[in-house]
């Protein structure tokens, strides 16, 4: 985290201390308040002195204010993260089952009808545009059908979200909708990410599947595996308990940095589905040059590359026991 | 021709492959959606001069008076009793004192009841607030003869105020306007502007109290310190429930306690979706009523089951118009690159060169932007008036694509520097709008064609950050256009060309030459002498070129052909595509 957010403040210092100062402004009759600005953020300073000054603001939960979603960076992490939090969560457990199980029985079933199958699906999903696949997927399953319109709710659900005898639990919608006891606008809102959710799950689970049949027929073609066969270990066991636990290590690693994909946001999906996740604010912020809104995002996808690192490492423990801290 | 391929338009192709079916009865026929592409900017009568916050404004407040239906000339009384004119009585002989009786009856949406004096108030602040580059020189220039509260100097001028009290007064229930000389257009301005907020909820909530001690305070504020900035109480047909700038989306619900019959729709959503595809498939669902579409899209939304489409609407507009900032604001500014003439920025007095003007003038393609982007649609404009008003001049000179003249000026701007060092800056336009977004890749291809030293990038700016932007002289060019906010030359000459106008302020344009012919246009009430001093006032605005006109068109608008009520009246902001909801419904 420390690195990513010093290596982005070492690239902005090739913008002036004046045009740095001028994205802490918010009106234009403060210009002339610019050398004031650059004192208290001490923007002529060395780089290290002004990460230190910014470290400090964040270490008292100041980001700052972001130009492109009109409140505190705070603010706005709180505002757009759950929603790409939700949606993250509706895909990625599909993501891993769909992936790492037909993978695995494409391994097992190499250039028979079902590998041919998954393939043909890994290869189309890899080489397909989201926003292509996002647009399909609107066309037959909105336009056609009518079944899950864009957006993140109903009218109806809007309303009744911002009345006030909602109360906001956890930020999560389809969870507090539940949790208020309204089945009806919990559905609501689940059926708006499905769309989007089956776009980035039909993209992200191609290379899933890739990584685990490519691991999958490695690990079947070992000395081990031939050995357990000789035993007369039945095959079920041998792809389960021998091969997958030593082919899950690259799929763990690779799950991980789909998680954070997800996590971060998902620009094309976000935008094609109208769904107000983080992933688009993101994008905003960097396009208009607002710089506590990109160190903002930035900093939350480096926390959450870690964390997603931190959690790998442990499941790496889990899935091979000769894995440990310290070996 | 233009080469254009973005997203959205192959998206568009690839939603030309499927149509959806037609379906007969309305959906959710108490809720009327119209999807558009802008955030708004604030809610503030006062403070909001663009047609994405107007619109809203229309629906949520009210006017004394208001263009009744599609007419640009005929008014209805609103909140007065009566339109006044010379004929009843409430006009004076000389033009100079306007009255106004109050209706009663009437309460804001909080529950109180409107009075005179909240129209006074109403009148009074949206004078003195002043936002530089915003609406009140609309009124402060017939109701106190300044085009401002404050001077060059950006001092405030002494005696303002006791002007604005001078001019507003109240006599039992009846409001009085004095001008210190006749306006013709005071009537179609109040149609618009100055609509009536309430003074006790102003003041409860921290705005001006009314009296001279604390006006200063109030003028030119910053935009989120206003309490009506994203809150509204108006008398209007529909109140503001909620508007949600995380999500682009404004959510009007009905008045029920409306002084006139409650408008037949319960809800109007409107709401930001940059992506026309998604747009169109809503409209096609039929979850949205009506759409943000530009020409270019024309044919993706033609022949749509349920959907209709009306062309060839009229319109008082000039749009696109490329402005050129004369006094770039360079300090922290990334538009401008290093603010220097070094080949990698440029300075502020850029634009203060005619013969850069006149370089990005003779770069332009206008008749293939008309041809390939408006479809044919519309003609070269002649000078900042349309068409559609008296003081258009036939006969102006217009620029034409000229990559020779192009070149000879950038040789000789600057004493030859430009040619020979080179600049880079970035121009901007509002995200989503197709046909701004072409003029700058147009300007780049045509200019970075002249000389490999030449440099523009292209930059697209949510709606609310580019008005920040461009408010704070930030943008050395900029693409936006001007709706009318009253049908009269003088709403184009003035905001356009005079230095006190809206667009002038923001660019630092100033020609006293032009001002003397924009007075001298509002002054005169000979038609036949006012068209000769606009004559003047184009020519003279070719040969300056402080801004590129470009286009005179119509425009069209698409709708579920289940809407019913809706009237164009192309004064209304946002029109075609936003509307005047009360009259609407759906069937």
């Amino acid at each position: 985290m420390f690195g990513v957010t010093a290596l982005l403040f070492c690239c902005l210092q090739y913008l002036s201390p004046e045009m740095r100062a001028s994205l802490y402004i918010k009106d234009p009759r403060q210009l002339s308040q610019l050398d004031a600005v650059i004192e208290k953020y001490g923007l002529r300073k060395p780089v290290y002195v002004q990460y230190g000054i910014w470290l400090k603001q964040v270490a008292q939960g100041d980001l700052g204010y972001s130009e492109t979603a009109k409140m505190p960076v705070a603010d706005a992490i709180r505002s757009f993260f759950p929603a790409t939090f939700e949606l993250t969560v509706m895909t990625f457990f599909p993501i891993l089952i769909i992936g790492v199980i037909f993978g695995v029985l494409s391994a097992v079933y190499r250039d028979k009808l079902l590998d041919h199958i998954t393939r043909f699906v890994a290869i189309t999903g890899y080489s397909l545009p989201s926003f292509v696949l996002g647009l399909l997927l609107l066309m037959v399953f909105y336009g056609r059908l009518h079944w899950f319109p864009p957006g993140r709710f109903t009218l109806d659900t809007d309303m009744l979200v911002h009345g006030d005898s909602f109360r906001h639990w956890t930020g999560l919608l389809t969870l507090d909708c539940a949790l208020n006891g309204q089945w009806a606008a919990a559905l609501d809102v689940a059926s708006h990410m499905v769309l989007p959710a089956a776009t980035l799950l039909y993209i992200s689970v191609a290379l899933l599947l890739r990584i685990t049949r490519s691991s999958m027929l490695e690990e079947l073609t070992k000395d081990y595996v031939r050995t357990a066969r000789a035993k007369g270990v039945p095959e079920s066991v041998v792809i389960r308990k021998h091969a997958l636990a030593n082919a899950l290590i690259p799929v763990v690693t690779l799950s991980s940095l789909l998680f954070i994909g997800l996590l971060s946001g998902v620009v094309i999906t976000e935008t094609v589905f109208d769904f107000p996740g983080i992933g688009r604010w993101g994008v905003q912020a960097a396009q208009q040059l607002d710089v506590p809104g990109v160190l903002g995002s930035t900093m939350l996808a480096a926390f959450l590359f870690v964390l997603a690192n931190l959690i790998s490492d442990i499941l790496y423990a889990v899935v091979d026991p000769r894995i440990r801290v310290g070996n | 021709m233009i080469v254009m391929m973005r997203p959205s338009l192959l998206a568009a192709l690839l939603l030309g492959l499927l149509s959806a079916s037609a379906r007969a009865a309305a959906k959710n026929p108490d809720t009327y959606t119209y999807l558009t592409i802008s955030d708004a900017d604030s809610m503030d009568p006062a403070w909001a001069y663009d047609t994405a916050s107007d619109l809203i404004i229309l629906n949520v407040y009210e006017p004394l008076v208001m263009f009744d239906k599609a007419s640009t000339e005929k008014l209805i009384p609103i909140l007065a009793t009566q339109v006044p004119s010379k004929e009843n009585g409430l006009i004076s002989a000389d033009g100079r004192t306007y009255t106004f009786p109050i209706r009663k009856g009437v309460k804001f949406h909080d529950g109180t009841p409107m009075t005179p004096e909240d129209v006074k108030y109403s009148i009074e602040r949206f004078m003195l607030m002043d936002r530089a580059a915003g609406p009140s020189s609309l009124l402060l220039e017939p109701l106190t003869g300044h085009p401002s509260t404050r001077d060059e100097r950006d001092q405030i001028i002494p005696g303002i105020f006791a002007d604005v009290q001078r001019a507003v007064s109240v006599q039992g229930d009846k409001v009085i306007l004095r001008l210190p000389r006749p306006f013709a257009p005071t009537l179609a301005i109040l149609a618009s502007w100055a609509p009536v907020v309430s003074k006790a909820w102003a003041i409860k909530n921290g705005d001006w109290d009314g009296t001279e001690e604390t006006w200063r305070k109030f003028n030119n504020p910053s935009k989120e310190t206003s309490p009506f900035f994203e809150k509204a109480n108006g008398t209007g047909p529909f109140a503001l429930d909620r508007w949600d700038r995380k999500t682009k989306e404004f959510i009007l619900t009905r008045n029920d306690h409306y002084w006139r019959a409650p408008a037949k729709l319960k809800t109007v959503v409107v709401k930001g979706v940059n992506e026309f595809g998604t747009r169109k498939l809503m409209l096609e669902a039929g979850d949205a009523d009506t759409i943000y579409a530009d020409r270019p899209l024309l044919s993706q939304v033609q022949n749509l089951p349920g959907v209709q489409i009306i062309d060839d609407l009229p319109t008082v507009q000039m749009d696109p118009i490329v402005f050129f900032t004369f006094k770039i604001n360079t300090v922290g500014n990334a538009f401008s690159g290093s603010g220097k003439l070094d080949g990698e920025g440029i300075p502020s007095d850029f634009f203060n060169d005619v013969d850069v003007r006149k370089g990005f003038a003779y770069s332009f393609d206008y008749k293939g932007f008309i041809n390939d982007v408006w479809r044919g649609k519309g003609a070269q404009a002649h000078g900042a008036i349309p068409k559609s008003l008296p003081g258009y001049s036939a006969r102006q000179q217009t620029y034409t694509f000229d990559r020779k003249k192009a070149e000879e000026h950038f040789k000789k701007a600057f004493g030859g520097q430009i040619w020979e060092k080179g600049f880079h800056f970035t121009i901007a336009f509002n995200s989503g709008n197709l046909p701004r977004q072409t003029v700058c890749q147009i300007l780049k291809r045509n200019i970075e064609s002249l000389n490999p030293k030449f440099k523009i990038d292209v930059r697209s700016i949510e709606w609310p950050t580019f008005l920040d932007a461009q408010n704070a002289s930030k943008l050395p060019l900029f693409v936006l256009g001007w709706n009318a906010d009253y049908p009269d030359p003088h709403n184009f000459a003035f905001p356009i060309l005079h230095s006190k106008g809206n667009y002038p302020m923001i660019q630092k344009f100033r020609d006293p030459e032009m001002d003397r012919l924009v007075d001298e246009g509002m002054a005169e009430t000979n038609t036949a002498k006012r068209k000769a001093i606009y004559a003047k006032l184009q020519a003279r605005e070719f040969d300056e070129v402080p801004h590129l006109v470009i286009v005179d068109t119509v425009l069209y608008r698409t709708a579920r052909s289940w809407v019913r009520g809706w009237f164009d009246n192309p004064i209304f902001p946002d029109a075609p595509y936003g509307s005047y909801f009360y009259t609407i419904y759906k069937e």
